[in-house]
């Protein structure tokens, strides 16, 4: 590549860097506090996993990877699939295509916008953990990675279910749904995946949740499964293909 | 590249497909710089369309087409940071005030933070909004939801507007300040490219109009030449000191030239060719049936005249095919 191609390029990658962040600025400022994300969001994983938890015989603070994996998952999963089908139902997804703005700049932005509710949401139960549950970090790399790259790949989830061709909000959630109740039994949530018999380990090699959830255990001092080499390639692999697909499948829209 | 091209907008032989319909027919048309382009056809006629094509929201099937010397698919980014659109459905956020519907805008075409705040500032005053500025949109009425479009539309300064049925369902002073808000920016050497349905909209604003029907092009001129075309279109209108009974009715539309006679309202307007020649057996009619005029009008073709001839030839020669 000669200099004045890259020199030709930066500033472009800069503008539509601008532009995707410009788009999360708006996502965040209209369907963050939407009663749709935070009931699917926050509340739903909170019910459920205290539905599932309660009651049974474990220490506390072993809950909590889990819980903070159940949060990430569902938060970061729910504005994308929210807000996309309810932009297109009202034709204001069409202005952004308007605008002399990438399509994977403008699916970068709203990835952006879901990462960051994840992030914000997925810190409660952890903060919470560590402070009155007795949870500790043992591992705060793992910790880390597992929160920052779970929620990158599982934002880049919400919104490739988010290009399924449905009209409306509630049927993208309801393909959502349909493709979270599964994941979130064979991802190591509510039992970690050591302890999973061994066609649920199996089926756990195909769950992105399964890495994130895993790096949660090692980094809260459980024991991990798939060591985090793994886990950390399988999040990355999982983020680019989903986020290659989401593109792909935008550009079918108007074809 | 760029103005050297001397068209604003080219399409050549743009059509598209979808699956095995032919929604739009390989038409081929220019716009001058400067200029305000009508874009008029029924419904379903491939207007929508070639407008999304233009704007490389779908991708044509066949032909090209170029805005500014850039052609539309291959450097479409650059092509859309020079074109403002306002669809005929309002795609505004109605969840944001009209001010940060305008500083997103902005932030999408890439201005500065203090460049937007300005250039936002200066349209909630030049379109009359700094009483809703932080109102959201979805409590605005119809009207100021579409002057609010036409300022986001402007926002990053384009040199071409497509603006889709501008007026539709707006209130006359609503529809009219629109109209002096596109003579404005055209004073400005803003290009439009228009599509309604309101031909006096179209007749008054626009330097050419092209018809589209079943997604070909079937006529290119300036409003006066179409009009010219549809000569067999003028009327001759008489407004009589009192009802005519049935036979003068019948001698009336007997005259010589004329082709079809409308009695309505106690008006009766008679569709011809010459309006001289009927004016020549007029007056002697009116003498030997005791007759005294009210008024005569003669009245040339309307644009809507030319659509409906232009429109249904197309649908008699598809009958026919």
């Amino acid at each position: 590549m000669d200099s004045e191609v890259f020199e030709a390029r930066e500033p472009a990658l800069l503008d539509g860097l601008r532009k995707a962040w410009a788009i999360a600025g708006k996502d965040m400022r209209i369907y963050y506090l939407q009663p749709a994300v935070l009931i699917f969001g926050l509340v739903f994983p909170i019910a459920i996993f205290f539905a599932f938890m309660i009651g049974r015989d474990v220490q506390t603070a072993s809950l909590f990877p889990g819980l903070i994996a159940l949060t990430l998952f569902f938060s970061t999963t729910t504005v994308a699939p929210f807000s996309v089908p309810w932009e297109r139902m009202n034709r204001t997804f069409e202005r952004l295509l308007f605008a002399p703005v990438s399509l994977p700049m403008a699916v970068l932005g709203k990835v952006i916008s879901a990462f960051l509710f994840g992030l914000a949401v997925s810190l409660v139960p952890l903060v919470l953990g560590l402070l009155f549950f007795g949870s500790h970090i043992q591992d705060y790399g793992a910790l880390v990675l597992g929160i920052i790259l779970g929620n990158l790949c599982l934002a880049n989830m919400g919104m490739l279910i988010s290009t399924v061709r449905a009209d409306t909000p509630p049927k993208v959630m309801m393909v959502l749904n349909v493709v979270r109740l599964p994941l979130m039994f064979m991802s190591g949530i509510f039992l970690a995946i050591p302890t999973l018999p061994y066609w649920g380990r199996v089926i756990a090699w195909f769950s992105p949740v399964s890495y994130a959830t895993d790096l949660l255990y090692k980094g809260l001092g459980f024991q991990d499964y798939f060591g985090i080499v793994i886990s950390v390639l399988m999040l990355l692999a999982f983020t680019v293909v989903m986020y290659v697909a989401s593109v792909l499948r935008m550009r079918t829209w108007n074809r | 590249m760029m103005e050297g091209s001397g068209a604003a907008v080219t399409a050549n032989g743009l059509t598209k497909y979808y699956d095995s319909l032919l929604a739009v027919d390989h038409i081929t048309f220019e716009i001058a710089h400067g200029e305000i382009f009508g874009f008029l056809g029924p419904n379903g006629a491939g207007k929508t369309s070639t407008i999304r094509m233009l704007m490389n929201l779908i991708r044509p099937s066949e032909g090209s087409a170029a805005i500014l010397g850039m052609d539309t698919v291959r450097d479409s980014l650059a092509v859309k940071a020079q074109v403002g659109i306002v669809p005929e459905v309002s795609n505004i956020f109605p969840e944001l005030s009209t001010l940060n519907n305008l500083t997103f805008t902005g932030a999408l075409y890439g201005m500065g933070r203090r460049n937007r705040m300005a250039r936002a500032s200066e349209l909630i005053d030049l379109f009359d909004l700094a009483e809703h500025q932080h109102r959201k949109a979805v409590e605005l009425s119809m009207g100021l939801r579409r002057r609010l479009a036409i300022a986001m539309s402007i926002m990053h300064r384009p040199r071409i507007i497509f603006l889709d049925e501008p007026t539709s369902g707006l209130d006359v002073s609503s529809a009219r300040a629109i109209r002096d808000t596109v003579r404005e920016l055209n004073g400005e050497g803003v290009t439009f490219f228009l599509t309604t349905h309101n031909m006096d909209e179209a007749n008054q604003l626009c330097r050419r109009i092209a018809v589209i029907n079943r997604g070909r092009l079937i006529a290119v001129d300036t409003p006066e030449r179409l009009k010219q075309a549809a000569a067999e279109s003028q009327v001759v209108e008489a407004v009589f000191d009192r009802e005519l009974e049935p036979a003068e009715v019948e001698e009336l539309s007997g005259l010589e030239g004329c082709s079809q006679l409308l009695p309505e309202a106690g008006k009766y307007r008679m569709r011809t060719s010459d309006p001289a020649r009927i004016l020549q057996g007029l007056y002697p009619f009116m003498h030997r049936s005791g007759i005294k005029p009210v008024s005569i009008n003669t009245l040339g073709p309307s644009l809507e005249d030319v659509f409906i001839r232009l429109t249904e030839g197309g649908k008699e020669a598809a009958g026919d095919g």
